[in-house]
């Protein structure tokens, strides 16, 4: 556990929210700095607001088509974007949970 | 979908295989050996039959020693806490899928059995001489992958066979990515139990797979419950196959096994082995030439299936992964394969790598479009 954002918060040992619903912008730019994104830009708010939304009305993160279609951007250019790439860049700022699986 | 993950399952599946499998299970699909009716003992018969066919096909000795699982874990799971006993000591690999090492580590965390991995070389292959050093007086069992599901690095079998046999310890192989794709003879190489998957080169569908057991092997019952015959006793039936199989068995999935050998055997199981192999030559030629790319195991290709294990500099397997679906269409398996221990030792840690692993019906376009899109990630990285 760890104070971010004003609040306390519990991250698991590779650094993703347990609690999806703990999540705020506010905590996703402090993240988002410590990876090394000085300031998230128009493209990196709509790669993390796609991926948060489509968690919270599907209950999963989106396939990796539709992240593309849904993005609007090739998933090699996300990658790129976030200096994570995407499970540990896009996926960590959006406070996804951490996928389980070794493939995700 | 270019599809290149051929090792976790091969698809498509032949067209026949599937629609043999609609067709009988349509006429014949009743509880086999159950019931006094025409059509329970034909469906029995089939069954029958198909143990014959895989005890030849694996060189076994006696097909009542074909036991019928779920798949290869179903099946190492009841070899392996059906074989040893309390006290032993059993020799294993840091090769291993956890489908070995999670029986293992559970029997040891009940503080039954203790045992020892012997490590694998740099080229991805095992030393027969660490196996016969690591066996003991206790070691009951030695229990070996034949090929690595993360390198396809195919074990030395034969000679790990031959010095069981002179040592007395029972080896048991697990050919859950070799069977099917290269020929295997238990007898001939001193195996005592093969465990076999059904979905994988054998051309069938999942859920069913099994083990073959050589005469002087013997394995006690894991579980318990009907077999369809001695009905009356509370003890389970002790005679093989019925010892080590309890409730209806997956008639669909058998006959989809007995409908995967016969594709084979139509198609020649070495003209198959020898189309993959020119397919993961052209695969491994094609990465090695490109910068920040780094393949593992030996570049010996005769002695591996055509799984090839791949990682870009700098970049996380899984979004390479992600990026291959994702922007080319092309499926492969990423993270650590479910043997940890591989990675360990190659030092890809706790992100794995990316494995490609060609099935029968990929194409050399499929392979140059892989190879293309590997180009393409590396390139834009650095550039990007």
């Amino acid at each position: 556990m760890r104070s971010l954002a004003g609040r306390d918060v519990f991250f698991d040992s590779e650094g993703f929210l347990v609690d999806p619903s703990q999540w705020s912008e506010e905590m996703a730019e402090q993240l988002a700095r410590e990876i090394g994104i000085s300031f998230l830009e128009e493209t990196h708010w709509r790669v993390i607001h796609f991926i948060r939304d489509y968690y919270l009305q599907n209950g999963r993160a989106p396939l990796h088509r539709e992240l593309k279609k849904g993005s609007g951007m090739p998933l090699m250019e996300i990658e790129g974007l976030f200096p994570g790439g995407i499970k540990m860049g896009a996926r960590l700022l959006a406070g996804l949970p951490n996928p389980r699986t070794c493939g995700m | 979908m270019i599809y290149l993950d051929n090792a976790a399952t091969t698809f498509p599946k032949p067209r026949e295989v599937l629609e043999r499998m609609i067709d009988l299970y349509a006429a014949k699909g009743v509880s086999p050996g159950r019931g006094g009716y025409d059509c329970a003992q034909e469906a029995d018969e089939l069954v029958s039959g198909v143990r014959q066919r895989l005890c030849q096909f694996f060189g076994g000795d006696d097909p009542h020693r074909v036991i019928f699982a779920s798949n290869a874990t179903d099946a190492l799971n009841l070899v392996i806490q059906g074989a040893v006993k309390p006290g032993g000591h059993v020799v294993s690999s840091q090769l291993e899928h956890n489908s070995v090492l999670r029986p293992l580590h559970h029997l040891r965390e009940r503080g039954l059995i203790d045992y020892d991995l012997v490590p694998f070389d740099g080229q991805g292959f095992i030393d027969p001489d660490d196996v016969a050093r690591a066996i003991r007086p206790q070691t009951q069992l030695v229990v070996l992958t034949h090929a690595s599901n993360v390198l396809g690095t195919i074990q030395p079998i034969e000679a790990i066979g031959a010095l069981c046999r002179e040592k007395g310890v029972p080896l048991v192989i697990d050919t859950a990515q070799s069977a099917g794709v290269i020929p295997i003879n238990i007898s001939d190489w001193g195996v005592s139990a093969l465990a076999f998957t059904g979905h994988k080169s054998l051309l069938g569908p999942t859920g069913i797979g099994g083990l073959v057991l050589s005469r002087s092997f013997e394995v006690q019952p894991t579980r318990f419950g009907g077999t369809g015959i001695d009905s009356q006793e509370l003890i389970h039936t002790p005679t093989y196959p019925h010892r080590l199989e309890a409730g209806t068995l997956n008639i669909l999935g058998i006959i989809g096994l007995m409908a995967g050998l016969d594709y084979l055997a139509a198609h020649g199981m070495e003209s198959i082995l020898q189309r993959e192999r020119a397919l993961a030559r052209r695969l491994w030629q094609g990465l090695a030439e490109l910068k920040r790319v780094k393949l593992y195991g030996t570049d010996r290709l005769d002695r591996r299936l055509g799984v090839i294990l791949a990682n870009i500099e700098g970049m996380i397997p899984a979004d390479v992964g992600a990026i291959l679906d994702g922007d080319f269409g092309i499926a492969t398996r990423v993270g650590l394969h479910c043997a940890p221990l591989v990675h360990q030792r190659l030092g890809t840690g706790r992100a794995g790598g990316v494995r490609f692993s060609v099935g029968p019906f990929n194409t050399e376009s499929e392979i140059d479009q892989a190879v293309e899109a590997i180009k393409k990630i590396a390139e834009f990285r650095r550039t990007g």
